[in-house]
């Protein structure tokens, strides 16, 4: 069973981004929007070998560039990403 | 069968309404039979701790909700045992501790997470 863990808080002021790649599944992957975006800087999710997507125009609003590790989704893909995981796990 | 839920509380019971408002919907989830675990992460962890004093801060005490989880049939509650460590917190009687490993398959075994 795969999840997508959809994360919208910045990971240098909140633990959701740590706490998340402890429990995250080989399966799994992670979802960056709003200031969940920031992630892209953290070197935290550079090479855990799980799976990164960022929501574009909230890295585009940043002015983020897009690391080899992450891709970008706009909002269709955002959905189709939900139907393609078993679960979504939105951190709160 | 119903969809199952594992409801994960990563907040501290004080500091807002988020830790009771997971108990509440653990507990609803209990009423209706449905299969629903609870797992305690983070902050959410000082929630077990004992002997604490809500009325101290003008609140209601989330001890009598806790306790009514076993009354309601929910025996899978879990505590993060590096939440636990890292803030000075024995294991809790009432929760079964688990490693990082054992959560993610924790999470695999759910339909569905709710993370407050």
């Amino acid at each position: 069973m795969s999840t997508l863990h959809v994360l919208s808080h910045s990971p240098f002021t909140d633990t959701r981004l740590d706490s998340c790649l402890r429990i995250c599944g080989a399966e799994d992957a992670i979802l960056l929007c709003g200031d969940g975006a920031y992630g892209l800087q953290n070197a935290a999710l550079q090479g855990k070998g799980v799976k990164v997507f960022v929501l574009a125009e909230d890295s585009q609003a940043r002015n983020l560039p897009l690391p080899d590790w992450a891709d970008s989704v706009d909002y269709p893909g955002f959905v189709q990403l939900c139907v393609d995981y078993d679960k979504v796990n939105t951190w709160l | 069968m119903s969809k199952s839920l594992l409801v994960i509380s990563r907040q501290a019971p004080w500091s807002g309404p988020s830790a009771r408002e997971a108990l509440d919907i653990v507990l609803a989830g209990g009423a209706f039979d449905l299969p629903i675990g609870l797992l305690f992460m983070d902050d959410g962890v000082f929630q077990l701790a004992s002997d604490q004093n809500a009325r101290a801060v003008q609140q209601k005490d989330l001890g009598a909700n806790l306790q009514a989880l076993e009354l309601f049939g929910i025996d899978d509650v879990f505590a993060c045992n590096h939440s636990l460590e890292v803030r000075g917190l024995n294991a809790p009687a009432s929760a079964q501790g688990l490693g990082s490993d054992a959560i993610a398959h924790l999470l695999d075994r759910y339909d569905q997470v709710i993370t407050l």
